[in-house]
């Protein structure tokens, strides 16, 4: 990236964008977005983890997978309409909700009530 | 801003004339709305496994509670399909310096909520009535 210039000249981005000044910000708000889905997963997996415990499992290791893609090796994979990470995320998404649906319809298979 | 330069100043071309590399900062901004409609998608289906597997049944109507959890299941799963093919199209627009295409998501969950809601109220009002 450039270095970061004062104030923005007029018709350009904003000044007081703070990602303006510091783009380094921007992918740390990135990771952090990464992390909260990965807690999404992880949540989902806990959730289900009382009444169907391999499914569970199976979920979290999934969310442990989902942290470790917000962690690029490098900067060389971000910004190619190629990177293979939001795909995963979506075909991840579709199987466990493929997976809920089962479910939803099976009933619990352990009752977390006795 | 009419093209996007490269880290090193001159227009990165991809293997296949993938246009040039955006500026990062909208690469990001771009990957933390995918991030955050797949977000949404999770939550819609864990609503949906709850409503199916922890709500007490309805009074009268033992489909009830599947006829509310299959379609925020369902819905969860387009959503997720839908946000990707929108990262997709936003990335490929920021390569090209085209203007982002506008996103159908915000449309698509209003509607299915919607009617999602009416569905449920209506049951509740159904089972509280006392079906026949």
């Amino acid at each position: 990236m450039n270095q970061p210039p004062g104030p923005a000249p007029a018709g350009e981005e904003p000044g007081d964008d703070i990602e303006y000044a510091d783009p380094g910000l921007a992918r740390e708000r990135t990771e952090l977005a990464w992390t909260r889905t990965a807690i999404a997963f992880a949540a989902l997996g806990a959730a289900i983890l009382r009444y169907r415990p391999v499914v569970g499992l199976v979920i979290l290791a999934l969310s442990a997978v989902v942290w470790r893609l917000g962690r690029p090796p490098g900067p060389a994979r971000a910004g190619h309409a190629r990177d293979r990470r939001p795909l995963l995320i979506t075909v991840t998404t579709v199987a466990v909700s493929l997976a809920a649906l089962a479910l939803s319809f099976l009933g619990p298979g352990i009752s977390p009530l006795h | 801003m009419t093209d996007h330069p490269g880290r090193d100043g001159s227009p990165v071309t991809g293997e296949s004339g993938d246009g040039a590399e955006p500026d990062a900062r909208y690469t990001f901004a771009n990957e933390r709305t995918f991030l955050a409609w797949s977000r949404t998608s999770l939550a819609l289906v864990v609503g949906g496994l709850a409503i199916a597997q922890l709500l007490p049944p309805f009074p009268g109507i033992p489909w009830g509670r599947h006829i509310i959890g299959t379609p925020l299941i369902l819905l969860g799963c387009a959503v997720s399909v839908t946000s990707y093919l929108e990262w997709k199209a936003s990335q490929r627009a920021l390569r090209h310096g085209r203007p982002l295409p506008r996103s159908r998501l915000p449309q698509i969950l209003a509607i299915a909520i919607t009617v999602i809601g009416l569905i449920a109220a209506a049951l509740a009002l159904l089972s509280a009535v006392g079906v026949p």
